[in-house]
C-alpha cells in the first residue's frame, strides 16, 4: 500500500532536523503498528503508555483531583456547563466504587454531551449559516447539517458511517439524516454573484478537497494544488486526483418528505397553479418588459461563452456546462421578487392591484415542503478534471481520473455504481477513508478527543498529520488508541468515556511543582491542564448559572440580543421570544462576516476555513466586556436574583449560595473574608449589592478556567 | 463617562490588595515597569529614528498606474493586448489577455523631489518631498484574503504574527494604560479578519487591539451610566483579591497571570482612553485640516487624527483601514471608484503628516500608506482593472525613510516590477530596520524554528533608507 513517493523526499530535505528523531517526520503516512500495551500497575492501558512515559523523565501523575473539581471538569468537557447544586450534592454523597463512572455514563446519555462535542466538529466543518464574502447571504437551511451533528454524536453514530454519510450520504440510503450530512460539502463561503464562474468552480472545489483532506485525514493538501517545486509532480497529481472525486458536484436544495408527501404538495400546487392561472399570466405579461430588460443587464455582466450555456436545453449541456449554467441562471433568473419601482401609471395601478389580490390567493397556496441543503452530483459523469498548472484553472493539463493519495495507496479509486445515478466517486472516497486499513482517519479523530479533553492533541496539529506538523508526543498510544477505535466499532462515546476515565484525567491540576523545570509544557500530563472556556461555553455557563438557560433542543438558529453598538447590523433580527434568546450556543446563529460578539471575543474562528484548534488568547477588550457589557451586567443581575429567590439576603448565605452556583463550591474562610468585607462596603438596594457580588464572581479566573 | 478614580497603577494594585503577583511587586517597588512584563520598553538591535508606526492600509488595492505610476506607454497602448512578449498574465478575473486600459488621470511632477502624483491625490501631491516612494513592490497572492494577510503578517495564510505584533514583541510598549497596538477600522469588515492583526503562534499579549468606527471607538471601554465609579472599584478589587487566591496555588500559569495583567489595562484603558479618543480638545483648524467638516473625509480623517494621538501618547502602532472589505477592489468603473475612496483617502493623509511634522513626530513616526496589491493596466470590462500583485507601488514618510525619493521601476505599462522590486518581505524587513531590527535576528521560536516576519526572506531596501 505504501511507497515513499518523491514529494516526500522533497519536502524532507528543507524540514530541519529535529531533536525528536526517534519518531519519522512521515510516522503518519506509515500503517497504524500493533501497539503493546507497557507492563504497569495501571488498568486502564492509556495510563498505562502515559506512565511509562512519566517514569522515563522522572515524573509522576499528579495526586487525584477532590470530587467537586472533577465533576466540575467532566461535566464541562462533556456537556459544555457547569454541575447543578443537585448534580454536585448527589456525587459528593455517593461513597460507590463506581460514582464517577456512574456520572460519565449520565453525561454521555445526556443530550447536552452532542450539543457540546459538535461545537469542535462544527469548526472544523467551517459551518456557517451564511455565504461569506461582501453579501453574506443567508443559508436557510443550512442548520440541519448542525442538528445532524448534534444527533450523531448523540446517537454514537459509528465514525466510519459519519465520515460517509459527510462524504456521499446522498448515494448511501434514502435516508434524510444521511442527505442532511452532505452538508458538510456545502459550507464552502461562496459569492454568489461572482461572474468569474470558472474560477469560482475552482475555488470552490479547492476549498472542498482541502476541508476534507483536513477534517478526515489530517492532511494539508493546498500546497500542492500549485507547488512550483516541479519536482512535486506525484503530488501535485495527487491534489487534482484527490480534487475528481468532487468534480461532479451539484449543490441543491432537496425537499425532506416522503415521495408520497411531496406528491400530494404537488398536487396541491398544481391546482392552486390552475386557479391563480389567469391572474398570474396576466402579471407575467405586465411585467415582460421590465424582466426581459433585467434578465439583459444581468446577462450582459458575464462572458459570452458563460452566458451562451443557459440557452442550450438543460437535457443537451455537458455536465460541466450544467454546473457552469446553473451558477448563471441563478444570477439571471434571480429568485428576486418582481418590484414594480420602474413602472408608470397606469400600469403600475393596475399591476398593484392584481398583486394584492395575488397576496390574497398566496394564502391558499400550499406551504413548501422543509427543505435541506445538500450535496449530490451533476449526474452519472463528472467533467473531465484536469491537473491544473500552478492552480490556475486556465492552465488545464492533462485529465486526471479519481485516485487516492499516492503516499498511501497509489491506485485508481474504485468504481462505484450508485441508485441515485450519480457518478459514484464521493462514495470511494469515503469507503477509502473509512476503511479499516487507512492509517490516518482513526488516528485523526482519536486525536481529536483527545485534544477536546487535554486541550492539546497527541499531535498538537490536528489537522495536519502531515510533515510539517507536530510529532505525536506519544505515538505509541495514538496508534493504541486508533486500534482500539476501529475494533471496538468507531464508537466516539468509547473514546471519550475511556479517556475520561484514566488516572491521567482524574488527577488534579495542580501537579509536583518540581516537574514544572523538567516539563515546563505539562507534554507528559504531570498534572491535568487546565483549560479556558470558550466563548460558547462561558455563555451558556452564564446562562446555566443564572438559571435562565433553555435546554430546547435542534431547529431554526437563534439570534440573541447584540451589544448596543451592533444593534440594527444586517441579516440579525434579534429573536422576538425572549426564551429563544436564552438557547444553548450552539444553536446561535453562524454569521459570517458578525461572528456573536461574546464568541469572537473568546476566540471562536471566523468559519470561513476548517478551523481545527482554537487559540485561546487573553485580551482587555475580554476583560472589558465582561465588566462593562450591558447583556453581562443583565446576567449578573438575573444571577443575584435567583441567589435572592433561594437564600433571602442574609450575607452569609448570599456569599456562599453565589459561590457554590457559580463554582462549585463554598468560598475557604479567607475568601470569605474578602467577600463580606466587599459586601459590607457596599452601598445601594439589596439587589444591586447581590448583582455587584454576583458579577465580580462572573468576572473569576476560576469562572473561567476549568481546572 | 464613570471611571473609577484611581490616581496610577500602583494605587489600584494596592486597592486591589496588592494582588497582582510579580506585577503588583515590582510596582510595588519602584515605577519602573516590572522586568517580567513582555511589554516593557525595550531597545532595538541598533539605533533608530522610528519609534512608532501608523499604517493607512488602502484595502482592495489601489491603481498604481492612475496614481503614482504614470505609464504614457499605456496610454498609447490603449485598447491594444499585452505584447506577445509578456506571456500569460494570470489575474483572479482572467483579465490577462484584455486590451489595455489607459489611465484618464493626469500626472504632474511635485516638490523638488518630482514625486508622480495624479490628480486624484491633490493634497497628498502637496507633501511630494516627504514621501519616498517604493514603485516595484510585488507579493505573492492573487486574491484579497491571502494578499491582505500578507501585508500584514508576511504570509498569505492564516496563522502567522503580524507586523505590528512582531514590533510591540520588539520594542515593547512605551504606554501602559493603552494597548501597544491598535487598529482603526471604518464600516466594513478588513477581509480576513481578526487574523491581520491577530499573533498567530505567539502570545495574544502582543495583538492588536481593534477600535471600532463612531463615538466609541472601545467597545464597552465606558462603565454604564448606572454603576457609580466606587461600585466598579470595588468590584475590580474582589476579582483582583480572589484571583490572587486562585492562583497562589496555580504557580507557572501564565495565562492566569494573563488575564488579570488584561484587567489591569482594561481598568487603564477605562481611565485614559476616553481623553485619547476624545477630539474636542483639538483646534477647529486641525480638525478642518483633516477634513472632519466634510462628509467624504469626515470618517477617514476622523481615525487619522485618533492614530496621531495615539501615536503621540506613546502606542506603537497603529493601523488604520480605508476601505475596508475591498473597497478600492475596482473590478469595474474604476474613475467611479477611484474618485470615491481617493477623495476620502487624500486630505487626511496629507493632514496626518503635516500634523505630524509640526508637531516633530514625523521623524519619530513612520507613516505607510497603501494596499494589498495595485491594479493590472489591463481593463477588466469595459473600465476596471484586476489585482496585481506583480508590480505596485507602496508610499512611506518619516520615521527614518529617505524623503523625496522614488525607488524602483514597473515595466512600460505598469505591470510588473523591472527595477528595485521589493516583495513584501523586502518591504517588512525594510520596516524592521526602520524600527531599530535586523529582520533576520528579531526571532521567536516556534515548533522548534527561529521563526520570523520575512520566513525565509526579506532584503533590506537600503535605497530608501536616509
Amino acid at each position: 500500500m505504501c511507497r515513499l513517493p518523491a514529494f516526500l523526499i522533497a519536502i524532507l530535505c528543507v524540514i530541519p532536523a529535529f531533536s525528536r528523531a526517534e519518531t519519522p517526520a512521515d510516522w503518519a503516512y506509515k500503517p497504524v503498528a500493533k501497539a503493546s500495551v507497557p507492563q504497569s500497575g495501571f488498568a486502564n492501558p492509556i495510563d498505562a503508555f502515559l506512565g511509562a512515559k512519566l517514569a522515563e523523565a522522572k515524573l509522576a501523575f499528579a495526586t487525584p483531583a477532590d470530587k467537586t473539581t472533577l465533576l466540575r471538569r467532566v461535566t464541562f468537557d462533556l456537556s459544555g456547563l457547569p454541575p447543578t447544586p443537585e448534580e454536585i450534592a448527589a456525587f459528593l454523597k455517593d461513597d460507590t466504587e463506581k460514582a464517577y463512572e456512574k456520572v460519565v455514563d449520565r453525561l454521555l446519555a445526556s443530550p447536552h454531551f452532542g450539543e457540546r462535542v459538535a461545537t469542535w466538529w462544527l469548526d472544523v466543518a467551517r459551518f456557517a449559516e451564511t455565504d461569506g464574502f461582501k453579501s453574506d447571504d443567508h443559508r436557510p437551511n443550512a442548520w440541519r447539517y448542525r442538528d445532524y451533528v448534534i444527533d450523531s454524536f448523540n446517537s454514537d453514530k459509528p465514525y466510519d458511517r459519519f465520515v460517509k454519510e459527510q462524504i456521499a450520504g446522498d448515494e448511501l440510503t434514502g435516508d434524510n439524516a444521511a442527505i442532511i450530512a452532505t452538508g458538510f460539502l456545502r459550507h464552502f463561503p461562496d459569492e454568489y454573484n461572482a461572474v468569474n464562474l470558472e474560477q469560482r468552480r475552482q475555488e470552490i472545489l479547492n476549498d472542498i478537497t482541502d476541508t476534507t483532506a483536513a477534517a478526515f485525514l489530517g492532511v494539508t493538501l493546498g500546497c500542492a494544488k500549485c507547488h512550483d517545486h516541479k519536482t512535486d509532480p506525484i503530488t501535485h497529481i495527487d491534489y487534482y486526483r484527490f480534487q475528481s472525486f468532487f468534480a461532479g458536484i451539484w449543490p441543491t436544495e432537496k425537499p425532506l418528505l416522503s415521495q408520497e408527501a411531496i406528491s400530494a404538495i404537488d398536487a396541491k400546487s398544481k391546482a392552486w397553479e390552475a386557479k391563480t392561472d389567469e391572474l398570474r399570466q396576466q402579471m407575467a405579461e405586465l411585467e415582460k418588459p421590465f424582466r426581459e430588460k433585467a434578465e439583459k443587464k444581468e446577462r450582459s455582466r458575464f462572458q459570452e461563452e458563460y452566458v451562451s450555456l443557459i440557452d442550450i436545453p438543460s437535457e443537451q449541456r455537458t455536465p460541466w456546462q450544467k454546473q457552469i449554467a446553473a451558477m448563471v441562471e441563478k444570477q439571471v433568473y434571480s429568485a428576486k421578487r418582481f418590484t414594480p419601482t420602474q413602472m408608470k401609471s397606469p400600469v403600475k395601478e393596475k399591476w398593484e392591484g392584481m398583486s394584492k389580490r395575488m397576496a390574497e390567493l398566496a394564502k391558499d397556496k400550499p406551504a413548501d415542503p422543509p427543505m435541506a441543503m445538500v450535496m449530490t452530483d451533476v449526474g452519472a459523469t463528472a467533467p473531465p478534471q484536469h491537473r491544473l498548472k500552478r492552480g490556475d484553472w486556465r492552465k488545464p493539463g492533462e485529465v486526471v481520473e479519481p485516485g487516492y493519495l499516492s503516499a498511501f495507496d497509489d491506485r485508481d479509486a474504485e468504481s462505484v455504481t450508485t441508485k441515485i445515478g450519480t457518478s459514484g466517486r464521493r462514495t470511494a472516497l469515503a469507503n477509502w477513508i473509512a476503511a479499516d486499513k487507512n492509517p490516518l482517519a482513526s488516528r485523526v479523530i482519536v486525536n481529536r478527543i483527545w485534544q477536546h479533553l487535554f486541550g492539546r492533541g497527541i499531535v498538537a496539529s490536528s489537522s495536519d498529520f502531515g510533515l510539517t506538523g507536530e510529532r505525536p508526543s506519544h505515538p505509541e498510544l495514538l496508534d493504541w488508541l486508533a486500534q482500539d477505535f476501529v475494533a471496538n466499532a468507531r464508537s466516539m462515546k468509547r473514546v471519550y468515556r475511556q479517556i475520561v476515565t484514566t488516572t491521567a484525567y482524574r488527577q488534579s491540576g495542580i501537579g509536583n511543582e518540581s516537574h514544572y523545570a523538567k516539563d515546563p509544557e505539562n507534554k507528559l500530563l504531570w498534572q491535568m491542564p487546565r483549560k479556558r472556556l470558550d466563548g460558547e461555553s462561558l455563555r451558556d455557563a452564564i446562562l446555566a448559572v443564572t438559571g435562565t438557560l433553555n435546554a430546547k433542543r435542534g431547529g431554526p438558529s437563534v439570534y440573541p440580543e447584540l451589544p448596543s453598538e451592533l444593534k440594527g447590523t444586517a441579516g440579525w433580527k434579534v429573536s422576538e421570544d425572549p426564551n429563544e434568546r436564552s438557547r444553548r450556543s450552539v444553536y446561535v446563529y453562524v454569521k459570517r462576516n458578525l461572528r456573536y460578539p461574546l464568541f469572537s471575543l473568546f476566540d471562536s474562528p471566523d468559519r470561513s476555513e476548517t478551523c481545527a484548534r482554537r487559540f485561546t488568547t487573553t485580551t482587555a477588550p475580554q476583560a472589558l466586556t465582561l465588566l462593562n457589557d450591558s447583556l453581562v451586567l443583565g446576567y449578573a443581575k438575573t444571577f443575584a436574583e435567583r441567589v435572592i429567590a433561594d437564600v433571602g439576603d442574609d450575607t452569609g448565605k448570599v456569599i456562599d449560595r453565589t459561590m457554590f452556583l457559580a463554582l462549585g463550591r463554598k468560598p475557604t474562610t479567607e475568601e470569605a473574608a474578602k467577600l463580606s468585607a466587599f459586601f459590607a462596603k457596599s452601598t445601594g438596594t439589596t439587589i444591586d449589592r447581590v448583582t455587584d457580588l454576583c458579577h465580580s464572581v462572573l468576572n473569576l479566573n476560576e469562572f473561567l478556567y476549568i481546572d | 463617562m464613570h471611571v473609577p478614580a484611581f490616581a496610577s497603577r500602583r494605587e489600584f494594585l494596592h486597592l486591589a490588595g496588592g494582588g497582582f503577583g510579580a506585577l503588583a511587586m515590582s510596582a510595588m517597588n519602584a515605577d519602573a515597569a516590572p522586568t517580567d512584563d513582555p511589554l516593557t520598553p525595550k531597545k532595538p538591535h541598533f539605533a533608530a529614528k522610528a519609534k512608532s508606526v501608523i499604517f493607512l492600509f488602502m484595502e482592495g488595492g489601489p491603481s498604481h498606474v492612475d496614481l503614482f505610476d504614470p505609464k504614457p506607454e499605456l496610454t498609447k497602448r490603449h485598447g491594444q493586448k499585452l505584447p506577445d512578449s509578456f506571456g500569460r498574465v494570470i489575474t483572479p478575473m482572467g483579465t490577462g489577455g484584455n486590451t489595455l486600459l489607459a489611465s484618464k488621470r493626469k500626472f504632474a511632477k511635485h516638490g523638488k523631489s518630482g514625486l508622480d502624483v495624479s490628480d486624484w491625490l491633490p493634497q497628498m501631491a502637496t507633501m511630494a518631498d516627504d514621501w519616498c516612494l517604493m514603485r516595484a513592490c510585488w507579493a505573492d497572492g492573487l486574491n484579497h484574503v491571502g494578499s491582505v494577510c500578507q501585508m500584514n503578517t508576511g504570509s498569505v495564510l492564516a496563522g502567522k504574527p503580524s507586523l505590528g505584533s512582531w514590533a510591540i514583541y520588539g520594542l515593547g510598549s512605551a504606554n501602559r494604560n493603552m494597548p501597544g497596538f491598535v487598529v482603526l477600522t471604518d464600516n466594513g469588515e478588513v477581509t480576513g479578519g481578526a487574523r491581520n492583526w491577530g499573533t498567530g503562534f505567539m502570545p495574544a499579549t502582543y495583538q492588536g487591539t481593534l477600535f471600532r468606527n463612531g463615538a466609541n471607538p472601545i467597545l464597552n471601554l465606558a462603565t454604564p451610566a448606572n454603576v457609580t465609579a466606587d461600585r466598579q472599584k470595588q468590584k475590580l478589587e474582589l476579582i483582583g483579591q480572589l484571583n490572587e487566591i486562585h492562583k497562589r496555588q496555580r504557580p507557572h500559569d501564565s495565562e492566569l497571570d494573563a488575564r488579570q495583567a488584561a484587567y489591569e489595562l482594561a481598568f487603564r484603558m477605562q481611565a485614559t482612553a476616553p481623553e485619547t479618543v476624545d477630539l474636542s480638545t483639538e483646534d477647529a483648524a486641525t480638525k478642518e485640516m483633516y477634513g472632519l467638516n466634510r462628509k467624504e473625509t469626515a470618517d477617514f480623517g476622523h481615525r487619522c487624527l485618533l492614530a496621531r494621538r495615539l501615536v503621540e501618547r506613546g502606542v506603537r502602532f497603529v493601523q488604520v483601514y480605508c476601505g475596508a472589505g475591498s473597497q478600492w477592489d475596482a473590478h469595474a468603473d474604476i474613475e467611479g471608484n477611484h474618485t470615491k475612496l481617493c477623495t476620502r483617502a487624500d486630505q487626511p493623509t496629507a493632514a496626518l503628516i503635516k500634523d505630524l511634522k509640526r508637531r516633530g513626530l514625523l521623524e519619530s513616526t513612520l507613516v505607510i500608506w497603501g494596499g494589498e496589491f495595485g491594479r493590472t493596466p489591463m481593463s477588466e470590462g469595459a473600465s476596471g482593472r484586476d489585482h496585481n500583485p506583480f508590480g505596485f507601488s507602496m508610499l512611506m514618510a518619516g520615521g527614518g525613510v529617505k524623503a523625496g525619493t522614488t525607488h524602483g521601476t514597473t515595466d512600460e505599462f505598469g505591470l510588473r516590477g523591472v527595477d528595485g522590486k521589493a516583495h513584501v518581505s523586502d518591504f517588512h524587513a525594510t520596516i524592521m530596520h526602520l524600527l531599530g531590527f535586523d529582520h533576520e535576528h528579531l526571532t521567536y521560536k516556534h515548533n522548534g524554528l527561529d521563526a520570523r516576519l520575512t520566513g525565509t526572506g526579506g532584503h533590506v531596501v537600503k535605497e530608501v533608507i536616509a
